[in-house]
């Protein structure tokens, strides 16, 4: 429902010729979701995010101005002529243009297709010896068809308004504001980039979902600013202002509306069953976590049906910041994991290494009653399952392990249905 | 060879036939002066032969002018520069015809001119002559180097304002001087103004390769 409430506004944004966010629509969405289910949201990290919608346009303004005043000092150099220059353009914009497009894929097929990959409907396919197409594979397959046939369809009136409606563009500024919406998306998406930040010790670009649309059209403005910004067609830019703004409003009443009727009307079943229990181990957890616990073994034993219903009751007692919040419904989860010798031996490493799958093996026949205590009962074992939490260096091996980790959740999880 | 030159093989095909245009344009402001020149001279054969020539060569122009045309409506360039260079082409299709029917005038007019005339028109006609040619200079600079283009277009700008002095003084000697009949004074003013006329065409276009030159650099 919340793709689907996403695909709705995003076709009908298209159609008006507004040039749209995929993401600000799966955002509106999820947050849709979330309202319609209860759930917990982290509102540091939607204010991350919300802060991306106003910095990736800024951003790309800035880098499109930049990027402008280097190309037109460079073409006054080099000294060709026309017809030269002409076909260096077009060579220069072919190969943006796909680099944007090379992009835009790489980033985008994960907003269209990513939910659903863990419920993937293909099983894999085999041609020969060695070479396979996985179910994901096959999806975003299909992702990246209908991607095309949404260019060929309904795209001519977004892209007139990109390349022509806010501001008539030279073949020059073409080409910067592709690449600095390209730049701009590999800023936001690189995670050697924000490696290598990392190791400098400098604040790493957060890696989010940006919008290619405001990308793109913040680079339009930025080239339009630099030269006066009386070329810029300022109705145009409040009206898809306007549309950034609605987006997400308009998928998140889609997607709450839809909800209710799949449930109500149709007598769907459109949310799994989860408890959330505060249990004596989860307050000790909660301890070393740094969470005050003060008040909070009163709430011992209360199963709770919803994560924003479990965050509800611990912040009455306890002082809560956001990604507090988030520990508290990662801790109280509860999900049964049974951590079988078959189900590892299925594995085939995975990404794990040899170390960490011996660890792993150690505790076949384990069971747990939330997941975190397969994470720490690993880290126990093994070094390398220890998520360092050191700040900025660790930001990527953490992540790699709390990835791993969630993999194995799901896989032992699964396994018990 | 420019590893480049085959992926546009269609725009250096263009190029190279603007190149051969301007050539024809040089030819062109030269067989004028000359033609000119020899009307002065009083050496009518050598006048009508030039004009022949002259006429030979711009309707090769034209031709030219016509082929480029063409090739360029089959997108070899992107819309932007193609525009541009089919508004150039238009332009520039003005000069030949401008030499062309002065000319004719004199031709047809068959003018008498006065000998304390000749040595000023002579001068016109060499500033015309170095005009166009710069103008020649200016396009093709537009077509190898977009920064030589502005010392080219500040030559014709030169040429013309010299011819601008030399017109001045030839009307001020025609309408001063009480021996003419006013419609001799016309005649000649006519034969004057017609002959500035190559140089100021000469400056429009040369201001429209500044304009495309500033336009594509910026």
């Amino acid at each position: 429902m919340a793709a689907l409430a996403a695909g709705l506004t995003v076709y009908w944004m298209t159609k008006l010729g507004l040039p749209v966010s995929t993401s600000q629509a799966i955002i509106g969405s999820i947050i849709g979701w979330n309202l319609f289910s209860d759930s917990y949201t982290d509102i540091s990290s939607l204010l991350k995010i919300l802060s991306t919608w106003i910095i990736c346009p800024l951003l790309s303004a800035v880098i499109a101005a930049l990027l402008f005043s280097i190309s037109k000092i460079f073409v006054r150099k080099i000294g060709v002529g026309l017809i030269h220059l002409d076909g260096y353009t077009r060579l220069a914009l072919i190969l943006a243009g796909a680099f944007g497009a090379y992009s835009l894929g790489a980033n985008n097929i994960a907003n269209v297709m990513g939910v659903f990959v863990p419920v993937a409907p293909f099983p894999d396919m085999q041609f020969g010896q060695g070479f396979s197409i996985s179910s994901a594979q096959q999806l975003f397959l299909v992702g990246g068809l209908a991607i095309a046939v949404g260019v060929f369809t309904y795209s001519k009136r977004v892209m007139m308004t990109v390349g022509s409606e806010l501001m008539t563009l030279t073949p020059l500024a073409a080409w910067v504001a592709v690449m600095s919406h390209s730049i701009v998306l590999f800023l936001f998406a690189s995670e050697r980039l924000e490696q290598l930040l990392a190791n400098m010790s400098l604040p790493t670009i957060p890696l989010v979902p940006v919008s290619s649309s405001q990308a793109v059209v913040g680079a339009v403005i930025g080239i339009g600013m630099l030269q006066g910004g009386r070329e810029i067609q300022w109705p145009r830019v409040y009206s898809i202002v306007k549309g950034w703004v609605i987006t997400p409003i308009i998928s998140c009443l889609l997607c709450f509306v839809g909800l209710y009727f799949l449930q109500n009307v149709f007598q769907q079943t459109v949310q799994r069953d989860s408890n959330y229990q505060l249990s004596a181990s989860v307050i000790e957890k909660f301890q070393k976590e740094g969470i005050e616990t003060d008040g909070l073994h009163e709430l011992s034993g209360t199963i709770f049906r919803t994560s924003a219903e479990v965050v509800r009751s611990v912040k009455d007692k306890v002082n809560l910041s956001s990604k507090q919040g988030l520990k508290v419904v990662e801790y109280s989860l509860q999900q049964r994991l049974i951590v079988t010798a078959e189900k590892i031996a299925d594995l085939d490493n995975n990404g794990l290494s040899p170390v960490q799958l011996e660890a792993l093996s150690k505790l076949a026949g384990q069971t747990y009653n939330y997941p975190w205590q397969l994470g720490d009962a690993l880290s126990e074992i093994s070094p390398e399952w220890i998520v360092l939490g050191g700040g900025l260096k660790d930001k990527l091996h953490d992540r790699d392990i709390k990835q791993k980790l969630a993999f194995l959740y799901r896989i032992f999880h699964r396994r018990e249905l | 060879m420019n590893p480049l030159s085959l992926f546009f093989k269609k725009q250096y095909a263009v190029e190279e036939k603007i190149q051969r245009l301007l050539r024809y344009l040089e030819d062109m402001a030269h067989l004028y002066k000359g033609s000119y020149e020899a009307y002065l001279d009083g050496s009518s054969d050598e006048f009508t032969q030039r004009n022949e020539d002259l006429n030979k060569i711009e309707k090769e122009m034209d031709d030219l002018g016509l082929q480029i045309q063409m090739t360029l409506m089959r997108e070899s360039l992107m819309p932007d520069s193609r525009d541009d260079l089919l508004w150039f082409l238009t332009k520039l299709d003005k000069v030949p015809s401008s030499f062309k029917h002065s000319l004719a005038e004199i031709a047809l007019e068959k003018p008498e001119i006065p000998q304390d005339f000749k040595v000023p028109l002579k001068k016109m006609l060499d500033h015309t002559h170095k005009a166009v040619k710069a103008l020649a200079h200016a396009t093709d600079s537009l077509f190898t180097d977009l920064r030589a283009v502005r010392q080219h277009v500040e030559e014709v700008s030169r040429q013309e304002s010299e011819v601008d002095q030399v017109e001045y003084k030839l009307l001020q000697s025609v309408f001063e001087n009480e021996k003419y009949e006013l419609a001799r004074k016309y005649q000649l003013k006519g034969i004057f103004k017609q002959l500035g006329a190559v140089t100021n065409l000469a400056e429009d276009v040369a201001d429209a390769v500044l304009i495309l030159a500033t336009k594509h650099s910026t």
